[in-house]
């Protein structure tokens, strides 16, 4: 069964069409890579599947039902879990209780929220910091907060929006293994990525949007070679760089 | 004891329940030993605006937004119970609780649209919605067929020391049953802020997108913290009925004291559990010495008074006095027990 199924999805802002017709499907354990120019819609692709953006016309279909005009809360508790390209921390609070919040989507009381929060505080390799506070963390920490609320609330589908941006190669390596550690633990994923290291490595499946539409989509290694990627978004030096 | 930049405090947290129990028993003993009534009116006074405040404080405090009507409550409250009181002579205790109900109800009305808002048209918003009901109030003569007379005002009907009708003349009852109240109303603050519903409201006040994505209605979260808030409101309108007797409309739906209760909980410190009280031991001694000695010459000295005390500490501590007090509390902790608090309070 697909876990995620868009159709037909069109959404404008003004006169500006950010994403048009767009036709995808997501089954389950799989990950899937999107990339595309700056401006692409690639985020509004994803506003648009977590209800923090509503379409102009056509469906999201997710696990079944349709969920086009459902609020993001009411899709994390069905189990669609995003993060943020800008993070959006709770600054002012310590990074345990920046995990607890997001583990309260799924338990009641407290006690039960942080043994949650500890739990992907260690998955993610945030617990030696659990008692900072969110805002005194690097980049690179609070891209992992990012994921570690995220994993809290236990997604289904998680969709990433760029977690490798900003970050070192030494990072990005850490992340990209973190990445896989969360599909072997059963979760979709649905990443923007433009860090192509990144998407070559990690997705099974790739997809170009430009201009709001699908250019391509195929496995990592067709879109290396595809001239339509190569002239909307790799450019010439990509391919001579990989010789 | 070696403090690091940027850590969490949940230490204090852990230790408020202690404080507020030592508080509380210092303040049930207290009058074997003072009887002055100047005394109890004074205490009485503190305790009412510490009262409102931490009522307040749940949705002014941890749900991140400045209302800036709250008095509307306390008068519906008040005005709910009297009415009852005055006409079918149910007693305020049973009314004090109808008063509640609508102040809550009400609340949630004018909450449903307004949290909407963001920053600064909220906060006018509830302004503009406690000076609607108090220009409704003072050009009504009936309402629904009680007598609420206008601008002049309602009395209560005096029944000399009658327990049953919540009126008494010894203030020292007064005196118990605001620190009753108080005790309650900190109570379920405490227990929100260890729950879910308070973990919700902070995250839902600093950072709404974020929270969404989490799961968490942010909208629903706030509408319930200004039902419980707007119901103590109430409760406190009631209050300060049987305490004086005579309400009118610019007597309690006033901005000076919507801004006076938001005042006291900014100066303490906004969000926590302390803060109100710390806010209204200052400010209201100084507020009340001011009127009592520049009273009838310079009419809202006081306010000036809370407007530059505001600014000092909007200037030097904008968390409030509760962040001064407790790097104090640690230090003097750190100074004479030597050794960590707890395991949060540890650098890494």
């Amino acid at each position: 069964m697909n876990l995620l199924e868009l159709k037909g999805l069109s959404k404008s802002f003004g006169g500006l069409m950010a994403v048009g017709g767009l036709d995808l499907t997501i089954s389950g354990g799989e990950i899937v890579g999107m990339i595309g120019p700056n401006g692409a819609g690639k985020t509004t692709v994803f506003n648009l599947i977590t209800g923090l953006h509503f379409p102009d016309s056509g469906d999201v279909h997710f696990n079944g039902e349709r969920t086009t005009r459902l609020k993001p809360y009411d899709l994390c508790l069905r189990g669609l879990g995003r993060t943020f390209q800008i993070v959006k921390p709770f600054g002012t609070k310590s990074v345990i209780r920046n995990a607890m919040v997001g583990a309260f989507c799924r338990v009641k009381t407290t006690q039960e929220a942080e043994e949650v929060a500890l739990e992907v505080l260690e998955f993610t390799g945030l617990l030696p910091k659990k008692n900072l506070l969110a805002k005194s963390l690097t980049i690179a920490d609070r891209k992992r907060l990012e994921l570690a609320r995220a994993l809290a609330t236990r997604p289904k589908l998680l969709l990433l929006d760029e977690v490798m941006a900003g970050l070192t190669p030494r990072e990005t390596d850490d992340m990209i293994s973190l990445v896989r550690k969360i599909r072997d633990q059963g979760v979709t994923l649905f990443i923007i990525e433009h860090v192509m290291q990144a998407v070559m490595n990690l997705s099974e499946r790739v997809i170009l949007l430009h201009h709001g539409e699908k250019i391509v989509e195929g496995t990592p290694q067709e879109m290396a070679s595809d001239r339509r990627v190569i002239k909307a978004y790799l450019g010439e030096e990509y391919v001579i760089a990989r010789g | 004891m070696k403090k690091e930049r940027g850590q969490a405090k949940t230490m204090i947290i852990d230790r408020t329940p202690w404080i507020a129990l030592i508080g509380i028993v210092i303040l049930l003993v207290l009058p074997v030993f003072i009887q002055s009534p100047t005394f109890f009116q004074f205490m009485i006074l503190i305790l009412w605006y510490a009262y409102l405040t931490t009522s307040w404080n749940l949705v002014g405090g941890f749900a991140g937004v400045l209302p800036l009507g709250h008095a509307a409550f306390a008068g519906i409250g008040a005005y709910a119970s009297s009415v009852l009181f005055i006409h079918y002579g149910l007693t305020p205790w049973v009314g004090m609780f109808a008063g509640a109900f609508l102040a809550a109800i009400v609340g949630i009305i004018v909450g449903a649209p307004t949290f909407k808002l963001r920053g600064a048209y909220f906060a006018l918003a509830t302004i503009a919605i406690c000076e609607f009901l108090r220009v409704i109030l003072e050009n009504t003569q009936k309402f629904l067929g009680f007598d609420i007379n206008g601008a002049r005002g309602i009395l209560l009907p005096l029944k000399g020391h009658s327990p049953i009708n919540y009126q008494f003349l010894d203030k020292r009852y007064y005196y118990y049953i605001i620190l009753v109240m108080l005790a309650i109303i900190f109570y379920i603050t405490y227990r929100i802020a260890q729950s879910k519903l308070g973990y919700y409201l902070t995250a839902g006040g600093e950072e709404k997108e974020g929270a969404e994505a989490l799961g968490i209605n942010v909208a629903k979260c706030k509408l319930i913290a200004m039902a419980i808030s707007t119901f103590f409101t109430g409760l406190g309108g009631t209050f300060y009925m049987q305490l004086v007797h005579y309400i009118y409309p610019r007597g309690i739906v006033s901005l000076d004291l919507s801004f006076e209760i938001a005042f006291i909980a900014i100066i303490g410190g906004r969000g926590t559990l302390l803060g109100p009280i710390v806010g209204a031991v200052l400010l209201v001694p100084a507020a009340e010495l001011t009127r009592t000695y520049l009273g009838g010459s310079y009419e809202g000295v006081h306010l000036m008074l809370y407007g530059a005390v505001l600014m000092a500490v909007m200037l030097f501590k904008p968390r409030g006095i509760m962040e001064p007090l407790e790097a104090l509390y640690r230090w003097v902790h750190g100074k004479f027990f030597l050794q960590p608090l707890t395991q949060t309070d540890r650098g890494e």
